[in-house]
């Protein structure tokens, strides 16, 4: 039995080498499984690819695993119209116990290029529902995508890998939602333009803000924006009337010097009623004094602030993550002792076990009702007992014996149908 | 009898402390739920204990050291869940702590029906009794939201979001309920002191107690953080600080002065 996995990702293959690999739609995926699965060998198999990964897991009940590594190289290489020698160094091969602690890791976002980003675990759920309808999956890939997926959830449960924001703009709006409860009730100005305001601001608006006002030295591009953001355009001039009505202030312009100054703060405070305002400074050179942070009731964070906070926040996820790969092990070891239980020896053993431990009771019980029969007919009675079971048993041990392509299902359902315990949640 | 509801209660609220510390210290919010139910359930077996010790002694169950302890750890509570049901804000954590802390030393004082002078028993001494630990309840977590306030800021201006802040809710939520507790805390308060004033001087006549004094002294503060906070136009930082410097004068009124002085108002 071999579960194997062949991939690349972004730790092992640049960008040229894995959108070569990559399967660029679902139906290209479709295409390859029925591809895959009619190969010799793959008793079963579950395609996955990404932006920052490409894997083929495989499932083989032959023992050769090398020529079934081969075949899917071949495949690779055949499918993408690329030639084994250039991939095939940035490949990782995985096998068995690896291979499922590497699904394990990649479902639960240890894997990623940002640790803990919860895409992924979403990304596998689709790849494994695309192979579950072209029905290239069975007992053992089904079990295995599913307790990864079990194995992710645990990660999100127990860790704290995915709570602390870890993009600057998300990191943003925690900080706001340190200072301002009903962010709705809230008003946001956008001063300038550029790609990191504009995304922080629509992570605020997702938060459901929606008095937004834009302003812009140059009113047309102010209104362009508003238009986008479905907001309000003023006057440059306007800013410091502006400052005394909203609460959160994204700036990001051009400008070399400050647009926002100490003075401009203490003008602006009493007028406002010294209500909280938020300044998030996204420019450089730096657009707003930073020296108004000492003022009460100001808060004031510039690009390298949020960057700190995002910095500490990935700190706190590698933290995590050692907590989340001793779950990934645990998981493992118990995936890979469900799958020994698939082996046949094992199951003979403990059904021949099961049925003498009944022989056993039934003759103590009979022998305790029958005090009075001679010792010949108990023996009588033993021996006839024994080679009932012998001839029950010997049809199904042959069964699991022999070797045929479905054999660990066979297997499987010989553990139901004579009650033999499989660990399952 | 009816001090079983008591143990009971306490070991509720135990359960509940240690719940909330877990809670604290791994700067998580999953045992809330837990929390919640293991307090309102103590705090209603509780109020059973309060209202049984009403009933059989006739007077408000406040008078000695248990019951003046008892009673604040149990107002401390139910102001607790009204925030934790008005605001969705996830701070019960710090009301069960702090009510296990009253509660557990209120086990320590003899549980006795105290003696109370004949002329000293009437509603009116119960309601000023009452409704001045309830008003000094409603001070004391004021001052809780005030500390924990001051830690937020200065988590937020600094930058760095290591410990406690984590958990605690926006700046704006935490200076809102501090709001309230001072806007319900300061009439409550004021209410308790004149009937407790008028009734000591038709009592007694003008014979002044040190007790009274202090509290004449904290209500003038709690009045100005009461004017400045309804004006409105204040920095929320310096209402933190008044609020906790209000506290320190109430609770050595509270406690203190029975220590330094014979007052009248020494519990029993």
């Amino acid at each position: 039995m071999n579960i194997i996995v062949i991939g690349l990702n972004h730790k092992t293959a640049p960008v040229q080498i894995r959108e070569k690999l990559a399967f660029q739609s679902e139906d290209n995926i479709r295409q390859a499984l029925r591809q895959l699965i009619q190969l010799e060998g793959i008793n079963e198999t579950v395609i996955f690819s990404t932006c920052n990964r490409v894997e083929v897991y495989v499932y083989s009940n032959k023992e050769n695993e090398d020529s079934i590594i081969n075949k899917v190289k071949i495949f690779l290489s055949d499918f993408h119209r690329i030639e084994i020698k250039d991939f095939e160094n940035y490949l990782y091969i995985y096998k068995n116990k690896e291979t499922v602690e590497h699904l394990f890791k990649v479902t639960a976002s240890l894997d990623s290029m940002i640790i803990g980003e919860p895409q992924i675990t979403g990304q596998v759920k689709d790849s494994y529902e695309i192979a579950l309808s072209e029905r290239t999956t069975s007992l053992i890939l089904n079990h295995l995508m599913n307790r990864a997926l079990f194995t992710a959830k645990r990660v999100r449960n127990e860790t704290r890998i995915g709570e602390n924001p870890v993009s600057v703009s998300y990191a943003a709006v925690g900080l706001i939602k340190k200072v301002f409860d009903e962010l709705s009730k809230k008003s946001v100005l956008l001063v300038g333009a550029g790609e990191m305001a504009e995304l922080a601001l629509k992570h605020l608006i997702g938060t459901g803000i929606n008095n937004i006002y834009v302003t812009n030295r140059t009113y047309e591009r102010a209104k362009e924006l508003a238009k986008d953001f479905n907001g309000v355009a003023l006057p440059f001039d306007n800013l410091k009337e502006l400052l005394t009505k909203v609460d959160i202030v994204i700036c990001s312009t051009g400008a070399p010097n400050y647009v926002i100054t100490l003075q401009m703060i203490k003008e602006i405070m009493p007028l406002r009623k010294y209500k909280p305002l938020f300044f998030i400074d996204i420019s450089v050179p730096r657009n707003i004094d930073p020296s108004i942070n000492d003022f009460d009731n100001v808060y004031l964070y510039n690009i390298d602030d949020l960057q700190d906070v995002v910095d500490n926040n990935l700190l706190e996820r590698k933290k995590e993550a050692d907590k989340a790969l001793k779950i990934v092990e645990e998981e493992t070891e118990k995936f890979m002792q469900w799958l020994n239980s698939l082996q046949s020896v094992p199951v003979i053993i403990s059904i021949r076990n099961k049925a003498e431990e009944v022989r056993q009771q039934e003759l103590e019980k009979f022998k305790a009702r029958f005090k009075e029969l001679s010792p010949e007919v108990l023996n009588s009675v033993d021996y006839l007992t024994q080679s009932i079971i012998n001839k029950i048993m010997h049809s199904p041990t042959v069964a699991l014996k022999n070797n045929c392509d479905n054999k660990e299902i066979l297997i499987f359902a010989a553990r139901r149908l004579f009650g033999i315990d499989i660990e399952e949640e | 009898m009816g001090t079983v509801f008591f143990e009971l209660s306490l070991t509720l609220y135990f359960a509940g402390f240690l719940l909330s510390v877990a809670d604290i210290i791994r700067k998580k919010h999953d045992l809330d739920r837990a929390v919640f139910l293991l307090s309102l359930v103590g705090f209603g077996l509780h109020s059973v204990y309060l209202l049984f010790r009403y009933i059989k002694s006739g007077q408000a169950p406040v008078f000695s050291m248990h019951e003046a302890n008892s009673f604040f750890a149990w107002s401390i509570l139910l102001i607790s869940l009204c925030i934790n049901f008005y605001y969705k804000a996830r701070v019960l954590n710090f009301g069960i702590i702090l009510s296990f802390a009253f509660m557990f030393v209120s086990a320590f004082f003899p549980r006795g029906i105290p003696y109370i002078k004949p002329e000293l028993k009437s509603l009116w001494i119960d309601i000023h009794a009452l409704m001045a630990v309830f008003g000094i309840a409603l001070f004391s977590i004021a001052f809780v939201f005030s500390l924990l306030y001051l830690i937020q800021e200065r988590a937020v201006k600094a930058k760095k979001f290591g410990g406690l802040e984590k958990i605690l809710p926006s700046l704006e939520i935490l200076d809102k309920i501090n709001y309230r507790l001072i806007f319900w805390g300061f009439p409550i308060y004021t209410f308790a002191l004149v009937v407790g004033l008028i009734k000591y001087f038709i009592l007694l006549g003008f014979d002044i107690d040190p007790k009274q004094l202090w509290s004449v002294l904290t209500w003038c503060v709690y009045l100005l953080i009461f004017y400045l906070r309804v004006k409105g136009d204040w920095r929320k930082k310096r209402a933190a600080y008044l609020t906790i410097f209000g506290f320190l004068l109430l609770i050595f009124g509270f406690f203190g002065i029975n220590l330094l002085t014979e007052s009248f108002h020494k519990p029993l």
